[in-house]
């Protein structure tokens, strides 16, 4: 971050204490975010963004306001305070806010770079991506591919009237493909990526034309299977599966702004059994694979967090100001996709704990169940109030005679959380998180990237939609 | 400043050389207030100027673009852009931008009580509708409710001479009310968008949301198989979104990610379905005078009685088939390379009352909301969505609420028979305006 945004984000913060805020909370941002496209061997696009502001958040009489701009100059900042203070004075006799204290912080925190994907010749990046998606569309039965190579850089300072003074650095890279195969009347889609933490040195060390054919061979045999026959089955959920699971259905009811206004099924629970004794999930901000949140968007450390211990429900995620409704500390978990929006609770890196079994134990002594497959997965949704969830799962196997069999297609599965936690008998040993510069976790408008993952799971009862 | 910016955007593409050129600048005012059920928690509010440009060399095309925080920012952003237009490879399929740029005439989409805003007027609908919840059944709260106003002017100009601005107001009101009865509890949420609030009625969209959570308490799944189902407009509106609207644009058909491809004149609905598309619906939230690109946006039939007679198209699309674009040019953001979508999709109203259509059902589900529709897959036509709140009804009786079970099905099958019949009562949802559906089977995943 350049001097002259410290030097904003100072001048806001003094001008904002001076004229009566209570407390004040300054952010600042410069992020860069560059996608390649190419869509059936032409270049679709080539597009580059840029989201640079300040933000400044005042806290008067406990009426809070939140002004936004992106004209980064003295008038342009001066504005927006007197804006937020005249805001946060109107609602003051609405509601009272308060916000938990915490330790004065000075750090900075920026992600290993060797090969800045900015500086890499364009020429080169359209070219790995053409090459990739032109040889995609040569296949038989392929009918349609989507290819994109992303990086992004997202610069944030944070700085507070209690002594925060925060920044950092993140950059992502990655590449994703989607191939549409044809067989009969039958069409089919099938999408993977791969996001690395750090430069476009990830890049050039993975060979993509191999990591493209196998999507494109899935997608061929996908379409030409099955789909599911509806219904309740003994099910081996995948690491990825797991950690959408995971991260839709249990993290969001996990967040504590839902659970303060008694929007979340976990609410009253802390120190119950939520889970089978197997189970323990951890919100953690920086971990292998995931994406890195040192320090949330309210200048917290963001350490790990056990949301649940073997089964039992320990903690909330929680920011200053739920922290201090729920009487507790913050988490470390108050964040925002940009300056245009202020911070809610979310998660960081939301993962299950894995245990001492093998792949191959889980699968023993299921004589028909479904390998649930996280591959591709389009995503999910839940409803936090009561659990509900459901998942749109990538291609995935009919279990068999405790093996992996039958591929089939159009998997969806979907039940109530607490019951299905309830109902895991098995956890294996092979942890593994990811993050994603192509997506994130979309909540009240704001997308923000975060690691999910897991072990694989069995579960004794998922509900499985199908023809 | 928004002229400042296009001022000195369109000298600077003048002097790089481009073959075309294209800026397009948006000024967004926006303010946020939220509440919990607590009452009103805070208020956000900025002002965002962005800027997109798209420049073309040959057949090589860019585009570029971002938040500004001053004039002299263009600057990087149209030589970064050159820089990067001269190493692509050509587009074959490119032929060039919009060469006449136009506005239609679009009523209601200034709402004055947003542009000129009285903070303090939403500040107390926002204080309302948390407190209101509890008079309309004293089960009830409202756990969190949320206004959102914006201001957003845009303009276009290309290479081709054409200018073209237009303003705009938007609002979206939102509400989640949980209802708690005994040992049990339901939550439902409610929502208004448009361009004005000369619609939006708080009492209304209170009241719905607590008859809502009442409705779903207490559900259970009901057993694994074929039932006929009723899908509210919020429903049937989400499948539209989710599965139809997408196949109907010009670029999946093109590249052969839509079950509709080569279907032109074809029948692929029930006779009883016609679809048309209206981005110059007076105060809808997706009418405006033009589309991202700076084409005139007009109302279009896509779906004629059951028949496919036609899809959505931006410029590039269009010119891909030698014809015009349907001013359905779509992006998110300023930056981003246009694509076609919807404007405003209106669904013409049936004949049957709703409550004829429930006495009817002898084995049928009558879907409110669903979660999950959006993952649907629009390239093989799979439906698939999670009901969230629904009546279970046999031989004309509602019988219990239902919910966590998972509908399923082909849509271009379950909507293709003429049993299909839609409601005479439409709603307005957003982009939307629907009636209800009937289905007479799909597949239900539930117990056993």
């Amino acid at each position: 971050m350049t001097t002259t945004y410290e030097e904003l984000a100072s001048l806001a913060l003094e001008e904002a204490l001076k004229r009566g805020a209570d407390h004040v909370l300054v952010r600042v941002q410069e992020k860069w975010y560059e996608s390649i496209t190419y869509d059936c061997g032409v270049l679709k696009s080539y597009s580059v963004g840029r989201v640079t502001g300040l933000g400044v958040k005042v806290l008067v009489s406990g009426g809070v306001g939140y002004v936004y701009t992106t004209s980064l100059n003295r008038e342009g900042v001066l504005r927006s305070v007197e804006k937020a203070l005249s805001i946060a004075r109107s609602l003051n006799t609405y509601t009272k806010v308060g916000y938990v204290s915490i330790k004065p912080v000075k750090d900075s925190f920026k992600v290993s770079v060797r090969v800045d994907p900015y500086d890499v010749d364009p020429e080169v990046k359209v070219g790995l991506v053409k090459e990739v998606n032109t040889s995609s569309m040569r296949k038989d039965g392929i009918k349609s591919v989507i290819t994109r190579l992303a990086y992004e850089v997202d610069k944030r300072y944070v700085t507070s009237s209690d002594g925060v003074s925060v920044e950092s650095e993140v950059t992502l890279v990655g590449f994703s493909h989607t191939a549409v195969a044809k067989y009969g009347m039958v069409s089919e889609r099938v999408s993977n990526s791969k996001t690395f933490v750090g430069g476009y040195e990830f890049i050039v060390s993975h060979d993509w034309l191999t990591f493209t054919d196998e999507v494109d061979t899935l997608a061929i045999k996908v379409s030409q299977a099955k789909t599911p026959t509806p219904g309740t089955y003994v099910a081996v959920l995948d690491n990825e599966a797991v950690g959408l699971l995971v991260h839709e259905a249990f993290g969001h009811a996990s967040e504590g702004d839902l659970v303060i206004t008694g929007s979340s099924v976990l609410r009253g629970l802390v120190g119950g059994r939520v889970a089978s004794e197997l189970i323990s999930i951890v919100d953690e901000g920086v971990v292998d694979g995931g994406y890195p949140v040192p320090y949330d968007d309210e200048g917290v450390s963001k350490g790990r967090t056990v949301v649940v211990n073997e089964g039992v429900l320990n903690e909330f995620l929680s920011s200053r100001y739920v922290g201090s409704r729920l009487g507790r500390g913050s988490t470390g978990n108050a964040r925002v996709q940009d300056i245009t929006y202020d911070s809610i609770v979310r998660q960081t890196n939301y993962y299950v704990m894995p245990r001492d079994l093998s792949v191959d134990e889980l699968f023993e002594g299921v004589s028909y169940g479904i390998y649930v497959v996280g591959r591709g997965a389009s995503g999910g949704e839940v409803d936090p109030s009561i659990g509900t969830y459901t998942f749109s799962i990538g291609p995935s196997y009919i279990i068999k005679n405790s093996e992996p069999t039958e591929l089939v297609r159009g998997v969806v599965v979907s039940g109530n959380i607490l019951e299905t936690l309830m109902s895991v008998d098995a956890v294996a040993k092979d942890l593994k998180v990811i993050t994603n510069v192509f997506g994130g976790c979309g909540k009240d408008g704001q997308t923000v990237r975060v690691g999910f993952g897991g072990p694989h799971i069995r579960v004794r009862k998922l509900v499985v939609g199908g023809l | 400043m928004i002229y400042d910016i296009l001022e000195r955007s369109l000298k600077l593409c003048s002097r790089y050389g481009f073959n075309e050129f294209e800026v397009y600048v948006v000024d967004n005012v926006s303010t946020e207030v939220l509440g919990s059920d607590k009452g009103v928690e805070r208020v956000v509010s900025g002002e965002e100027f962005l800027v997109g440009v798209r420049v073309v060399m040959g057949r090589r095309v860019c585009v570029y673009g971002g938040m500004v925080s001053r004039v002299e920012d263009v600057d990087v952003l149209v030589s970064s852009a050159s820089k990067i237009v001269k190493t692509l490879p050509e587009d074959r399929e490119w032929v060039s931008l919009p060469k006449k740029l136009g506005s239609s005439v679009v009523e209601d989409v200034v709402d004055v009580g947003i542009k000129d805003l009285d903070l303090g007027r939403y500040v107390e609908l926002v204080n309302y509708m948390v407190r209101k919840s509890g008079d309309v059944d004293r089960r009830a709260f409202t756990t969190d409710a949320n206004i959102y106003l914006s201001y957003v002017r845009r303009v276009i100009a290309n290479s081709y001479g054409g200018v073209v601005e237009d303003e705009k107001t938007k609002a979206s009101v939102s509400v989640n009310v949980k209802v708690v009865d005994g040992g049990d509890e339901s939550g439902y949420s409610e929502s208004y968008s448009g361009s004005n609030l000369s619609r939006f009625n708080p009492d209304e969209l209170i009241t719905k949301a607590v008859e809502g959570a009442v409705r779903g308490l207490r559900s259970k799944r009901v057993t694994t198989g074929t039932y006929e189902v009723v899908l509210m407009p919020r429903v049937f509106t989400s499948l539209i979104n989710s599965l139809i609207a997408p196949a109907l644009c010009a670029d999946q058909v093109q590249k052969g990610r839509s079950p509709l491809k080569g279907m032109l004149g074809l029948k692929v609905f029930s006779e009883n379905i016609t679809v048309v598309d209206d981005g110059t619906y007076p105060g809808m939230l997706g009418s405006r005078c033009f589309d991202d690109e700076g084409i005139p946006t007009k109302r279009k039939v896509l779906i004629d009685k059951g028949v496919l007679v036609g899809y959505l198209y931006d410029t590039y699309t269009a010119n891909i088939e030698s014809r015009e674009s349907t001013g359905n040019a779509f992006r998110p953001t300023p930056h981003v390379t246009p694509k076609p979508w919807i404007s405003n999709i209106l669904v013409d109203r049936g004949s049957y009352e709703l409550d004829m259509l429930v006495r009817e059902l002898r084995n049928g589900l009558v879907v409110y909301d669903v979660i999950g529709m959006w993952l649907s897959n629009p390239v093989s036509g799979l439906l698939n969505a999670t009901v969230a709140n629904a009546v279970y009804v046999e031989g004309g009786e509602v019988k219990h609420p239902v919910k966590g079970v998972v509908i399923t099905g082909d849509v271009y099958e379950l909507l293709k028979t003429d049993e299909v019949v839609l409601t005479s009562n439409k709603e307005v949802l957003g982009r939307y305006e629907v009636p209800a559906i009937y289905i007479p089977k799909i597949s239900v995943a539930g117990e056993g």
